[in-house]
């Protein structure tokens, strides 16, 4: 026989019992082109353009999920920055195209699609304004629209002004959803080092240096780790790490495989794997799972951060063996309302948001999908954000927050948004204050290690 | 070694271990079956453009799994390249690796037909691109 019997109930045990799936396929829209002085005619653009090239792309994904006997999650849409596509740059002009991206996702069945962003880290231009301030609106107004900004670089420093802005949006945007848990601040994310090719949302967008039209794909698979991770049983370190790798091979193997697949079908190039382990609010497929198969009583004990380093580094070491296409933020998400451990262990007081900042600075990503007291004040949502931001300045890596200040809601609460985005309790946030020094605005600048030349 | 003097060395290995019923005519049926089939398969195309599927059937093991199986391969002229089965943990699990060349379905067709099938006799079939096999399983 070409393969073992094991080998091929090994495979289908994956695919079939063990919650393994591909998170996502997004196609990257170039939209630079669709720009117009008149807001209405842009937004036409827009509407026609996303319309003609991603109209197959949800068809075709099942298609190939099908024939593999692989189930993918989401199918999504990036698009260039839109405050880079020229228009009149007030607020009301995005808000106009903002409701024709909508209107696009939703005619062709897309339950997300990323870019309503804007690359502030070194300054801003006059659209970026415009589009940051058309945010609340544009976020309370649509249901499929999501939204960045980057506000850090380790060549740029920190744009602090950015960053209070993003603050004094969020509180908007949460007022104006407040009939919905706030959801509109689910719908955004604040980065440093945002990557251009990351797909997945809500900081999804399709950066400058990228090709007109690409295809890439977001991995998953936290279940299949964790119950490789238990059949290991009590094993070192050392072994510990060899059955992550092994694990990272071949679920970074299936990613690729279906996006080369998806991308030939479509007469697409193929893009990038994100070897991200990203978790859903379902049992048995979350990344908190993960670490307390490890050995963690909960996530959030000491020696997590230990655990997901050793997670995190074993994720990129087994998929870069599996692809030569690796891209976007690859390492693994810890949000926390999609993550059924991280919603217990932050309900319980075993998670908090000083643990939750150490261990950004080992994973992929940030301060994710925390919802904070309605109540919180501007300056210490900026000064949560600039915190966050700052490691991933300094230490060369994608940081990010998605934080909720659920309005009306306080410590013990939470907030339900349903689906993959799922249900946060309100977790505690110091409210000492940080205003003398987050009003001083202006730019933190570039660190030291950004003079490499 | 050539292939009939593979075959026999084969055979030979076979009858060593076979229980004493095995005489030289079965031995010559066995040299016989085994030269046919390695030379079909050496006449196969290797290439790329066979779209190999492998179909894995689990359940509670009864007589006639294989024949209802092996009976809608062949009306919609599905080749089985390769074919195992054994019990796992008591239950019955067969894996055929299938060439859907020339069939008379595509792959939705045939695991339609498959699934429909294995309701009727109470077993789960899973059927999936042999791609996925190679991906997950080789460097």
């Amino acid at each position: 026989m070409t393969y073992t019997r094991r080998e091929i109930l090994q495979t289908l045990r994956m695919t079939e019992l063990e919650h393994f799936d591909i998170r996502t396929v997004t196609m990257g829209i170039n939209l630079l082109d669709c720009g117009h002085d008149d807001p209405s005619e842009a937004g036409r653009r827009i509407h026609a353009k996303l319309t003609r090239l991603a109209a197959d792309l949800p068809r075709t994904v099942t298609e190939v999920a099908d024939d593999l006997g692989i189930r993918v999650a989401n199918r999504r849409i990036a698009i260039s920055p839109v405050a880079l596509v020229h228009t009149r740059p007030e607020p009301e002009s995005y808000v106009s195209i903002a409701k024709e991206i909508d209107r696009a996702a939703s005619e062709m069945g897309f339950d997300f699609v990323g870019g309503y962003s804007a690359l502030v880290q070194a300054g801003f231009t006059d659209a970026d304004r415009a589009l940051i301030a058309s945010m609340p609106e544009a976020l309370s107004t649509t249901s499929r629209l999501c939204s960045s900004v980057n506000a850090g670089s380790s060549r740029n420093g920190l744009n602090m002004d950015a960053v209070r802005l993003v603050a004094a949006m969020l509180k908007e945007t949460a007022y104006r959803t407040r009939d919905r848990g706030s959801i509109g601040c689910a719908k955004f994310v604040v980065f440093a080092n945002a990557v251009e090719d990351n797909p997945f949302m809500a900081g999804a967008f399709h950066g400058t240096a990228l090709p007109e039209v690409v295809i890439h794909v977001g991995v998953s698979g936290p279940g299949v780790v964790c119950q490789a991770i238990r059949r290991a049983g009590p094993c070192d370190l050392r072994e510990l790490e060899s059955v992550i790798k092994q694990t990272a091979f071949k679920i970074t193997r299936v990613g690729e495989l279906i996006g080369r697949i998806v991308a030939e079908r479509l007469g697409l190039p193929f893009g990038i794997v994100d070897l991200s382990l990203a978790p859903t609010p379902e049992l048995g497929d979350s990344v908190g799972e993960v670490l307390e198969a490890m050995g963690l009583e909960r996530t959030g004990a000491c020696g997590t951060t230990a655990a997901l380093a050793l997670l995190t580094d074993a994720m990129k070491k087994g998929g870069a063996m599996a692809t030569s296409a690796v891209g976007g933020l690859s390492g693994a998400f810890i949000p926390v309302s999609e993550d059924a451990a991280m919603i217990a262990a932050a309900r319980e007081g075993a998670l908090t948001l000083e643990k939750m900042e150490a261990m950004t600075a080992v994973c992929s990503v940030g301060l994710d999908m925390v919802a904070v007291p309605g109540d919180t004040p501007e300056d210490v949502l900026a000064g949560f954000i600039a915190d966050e931001l700052a490691i991933g300045v300094i230490n060369h890596k994608t940081t990010a927050v998605r934080v909720i200040p659920a309005h009306g809601k306080g410590v013990g609460d939470s907030v339900s948004f349903g689906g993959l985005l799922g249900e946060a309790p309100i977790m505690d946030i110091r409210t000492l204050s940080c205003s003398g020094f987050v009003r001083r605005g202006g730019q933190i600048p570039a660190p030291i290690t950004s003079l490499r030349n | 070694m050539d292939r009939q003097s593979l075959a026999v060395a084969v055979a030979q290995i076979l009858v060593r271990h076979l229980p004493q019923s095995a005489d030289e005519e079965t031995v010559a049926a066995v040299v016989a079956d085994l030269v046919a089939h390695i030379e079909s398969r050496s006449a196969a195309p290797e290439s790329d453009d066979r779209r190999l599927v492998v179909v894995t059937v689990m359940g509670k093991n009864h007589s006639g799994i294989v024949h209802a199986f092996s009976e809608v391969l062949a009306e919609n002229a599905v080749d089985i390249v390769d074919i195992n089965q054994t019990l796992v943990h008591g239950n019955f699990a067969m894996m055929m690796i299938v060439d859907l060349t020339g069939a008379r379905c595509d792959v939705q067709g045939l695991k339609a037909a498959l699934k429909k099938r294995g309701e009727e006799v109470g077993v789960q079939v899973y059927c999936q691109y042999e791609d996925i096999m190679r991906a997950v399983n080789r460097i």
